[in-house]
């Protein structure tokens, strides 16, 4: 194969010059203004600004909130990850062996995708009102439900609340991969072995490893970042500071707040992170991983 | 021919519309909503057609959360409004930047424009809360609240109760009368303002060092130390435990619902809660939150302002200012301080409004909005009308977190009280940093 040739040297970066000014500002601009937050110390309205070196960070990890919200996101990303990957593949298999009306529960299963996490928030709001709320009802039956004061039933509330829109995002990436592998496959194992489950677990889900892997980064991004909205429209972190994501808390402090410090080193952490996060999982997961 | 005519015309007529709006626009930003924001709409739209020179813009950016943060964004943008409405907990942030050049104090800009109304003719009380430190009137006083007791009157007649409690200790003689007809005896909004900051002025004591920030930039709250303040929170919740006391959350709304549903004997609100109230529950009276008699011996002491006042922005043009000042003198009058009074349930700001009120005869038509006055205007306190502490509503937050845990026995009272004062000393010393 040929490769292309451009006759001038400059012609790439013209066009490469949107792309990359977007970049600029919406992207390497901001990084740059929250490292500055994150080393110094100002007021408010960004007076008084002084140099802090590292105070910022050791005044977050001196804050034992800090730790509760970081143990909260952990658990949050981990059970929330768990819990949408299973309900989207149960619901994916099943609308994969659908022989009729298959569009409709397409359709319907992928409907609250399309939905903002905010707007989900408030519509969890009534279903756990302890006035109207018919799960608030459902569960104080059972065991005495208040989200108020008990952290228990107030993971309970913002899991499902923050469970339920995401499902959909892994039933539609489930159902496309369970559609790409070949027939001849599937047909070929028939004839092996009897079980349907034994099927699944041997052949169907060693070949949509991929699309598992991909859903667990995407659901762990949206655990972290995308709750935010579900977050501020349920229960604003209480009790406590017990249902506050890392993102939650550095919003607070920094715009409730006005401490735009706190906030700086807060998002910087973050960062490191996800960084952390990412690099753990393309390292030692994929390895495991066969596409192709 | 005919498309090319009636688009001429129609760019003229749009010329001419614009030529209209030229008078000069005055902004301002607010962070009330609802009801009390449709009240702030009404003023700016009275004195627009009060006059032809300005035009005041209100803009509602949500809570006074939300306001306070999207003033600061935009005065760092170089895009601040002229006017903006800031609350009781942001008050120390926007005295303590007069000296940056971003607020201008209402008695330089009364002295630059000629503002027709004196700053002695505020009520002294809510004067001093938004003055600095040589007494200076800065913020601009407006909606003034303070929290107060709603008692549902055909509760307390079911149960037999002829007079609302005037003390702590009167509550917890009836609560369990209430409770056994199958009411909530108390609910309240606002564990931080009402069950704290209100806690310590109700009965006289200093709520942080350097004389709750007056004299010196505060570094700690006086939370555990304070022996009468252990004592309330022990009895909040033992009261909680009994079932005295019912908390709702965090949510303002969430606990007055009950109470606003006839489900509850009492709740502590605010004085401008009443407005949504009436109409809704049928018999109900506005008090002044109770106190604990053994702590005072029997003295009541008032409450701080709360609320919020408007703040000058610095940054714009001399006729620009000419008008805001013009409209400052508009919402001072008389006349628009008792229509905001009547309206809302917010105290009357002026002495002016107040002798208005007295003429009419306003209270005898309306006692719903005496308690208010009567409350802030208790004398004898020996602690200064109100708190100057950087990073509060951080330690609102940090307050919250700690009361839940204290509810559920997490945590004994003690302890939360300790937490409460280690996080905001850290707060306090994190804005000493940045003076």
């Amino acid at each position: 194969m040929k490769k292309v040739q451009f006759k001038s040297n400059y012609s790439q970066y013209f066009f490469l010059a949107p792309q990359l000014l977007i970049l600029l500002i919406f992207l390497y601009w901001p990084i740059i203004q929250t490292f500055k937050d994150a080393f110094t110390m100002q007021d408010a309205f960004g007076f008084g600004s002084q140099f802090a070196g590292f105070d910022n960070f050791l005044f977050i990890f001196s804050d034992p909130s800090y730790f509760t919200a970081f143990k909260f996101t952990i658990i949050y990303s981990f059970v929330i990850t768990l819990i949408t990957g299973s309900i989207g593949l149960l619901l994916a298999v099943q609308a994969n062996k659908v022989m009729h009306g298959k569009s409709a529960y397409k359709t319907l299963l992928i409907w609250p995708y399309a939905i903002a996490p905010a707007v989900v928030g408030v519509m969890a709001n009534y279903f756990f009102s302890e006035r109207y709320g018919l799960l608030h009802h459902l569960f104080n039956n059972l065991w005495g439900f208040n989200w108020y004061e008990n952290v228990f039933d107030a993971y309970i509330y913002v899991i499902i609340a923050g469970s339920w829109k995401q499902i959909s995002a892994n039933f539609i990436f489930f159902l496309a991969g369970l559609q790409a592998i070949q027939k001849t496959v599937i047909e070929a194992s028939i004839i092996d072995c009897k079980s349907n489950i034994r099927r699944f677990w041997t052949i169907t889900f060693p070949l949509l490893m991929p699309t598992t892997f991909f859903l667990i980064i995407i659901n762990i991004t949206y655990a972290f970042f995308d709750t935010f909205g579900i977050i501020d429209t349920t229960t604003i972190g209480a009790p406590g500071s017990e249902t506050k994501t890392l993102v939650y808390k550095a919003y607070i402090d920094g715009f409730k707040g006005l401490d735009l410090g706190s906030a700086g080193a807060q998002s910087i952490m973050m960062m490191i992170i996800v960084l952390v996060i990412t690099i753990f999982q393309f390292r030692y997961i994929e390895g495991k991983i066969h596409y192709n | 021919m005919k498309k090319l005519i009636s688009i001429f015309v129609l760019l003229v007529s749009f010329a001419f519309t614009s030529n209209s709006y030229s008078k000069t626009e005055i902004h301002w930003w607010y962070g009330n909503s609802g009801f009390l924001g449709d009240v702030i709409i009404e003023i700016a739209n009275r004195f627009n057609e009060s006059q032809d020179e300005y035009m005041v813009i209100p803009t509602g950016k949500g809570s006074y959360e939300d306001n306070m943060a999207a003033t600061i964004a935009a005065f760092r943008a170089g895009d601040q409004p002229h006017y903006s409405q800031v609350y009781d907990a942001g008050a120390a942030i926007m005295v303590a930047q007069v000296k940056n050049g971003v607020v201008i104090g209402f008695e330089e800009m009364a002295e630059k424009y000629g503002i027709d109304v004196d700053a002695d003719n505020y009520i002294p009380g809510i004067k001093n809360f938004y003055a600095d430190g040589d007494g200076k009137m800065i913020g601009v006083p407006f909606n003034s609240s303070t929290c107060l007791m709603y008692a549902n009157m055909d509760i307390l007649n079911e149960v037999g109760i002829e007079e609302v409690p005037k003390t702590y200790e009167e509550f917890e003689g009836m609560a369990q009368k209430i409770l056994d007809a199958g009411y909530i005896p108390l609910l309240q909004s606002h564990s931080p303002w009402i069950w704290t900051e209100n806690f310590f002025s109700r009965h006289n004591l200093l709520m942080t060092d350097g004389n709750n920030g007056y004299d010196a930039v505060p570094t700690k709250t006086l939370f555990a130390e304070t022996e009468a303040f252990v004592y309330h929170w022990t009895k909040v919740k033992e009261w909680y435990e009994k079932g005295y006391y019912g908390y709702k959350g965090r949510a303002w709304g969430d606990n007055q619902a009950p109470f606003t549903n006839g489900e509850a004997a009492f709740w502590f609100g605010s004085a401008a809660s009443f407005g949504g109230m009436k109409g809704v529950l049928p018999n109900f009276t506005t008090n002044p939150i109770p106190y604990w008699d053994s702590v005072t011996g029997g003295k009541e002491y008032p409450t701080f302002i709360g609320g919020a006042a408007n703040w000058i922005l610095n940054g714009h043009t001399e006729e620009e200012y000419k008008g805001l000042a013009k409209f400052i003198e508009f919402m001072g009058s008389p006349e628009m301080d008792l229509y905001y009074h009547n309206m809302t349930g917010y105290a009357a700001v002026t002495k002016g409004g107040i002798e208005l009120a007295e003429t009419i005869n306003f209270y005898r038509a309306s006692p719903y909005h005496k308690a208010v006055g009567d409350q802030l205007g208790l004398e004898g306190s020996t602690i200064p009308g109100g708190y100057r502490a950087g990073n509060w509503p951080q330690i609102r937050e940090v307050i919250y977190e700690n009361v839940e845990p204290m509810l559920n026995g997490d945590i004994t009272v003690e302890k939360a009280l300790s937490n409460m004062d280690k996080g905001a000393a850290k707060l306090l010393k994190q804005f000493a940093k940045t003076l």
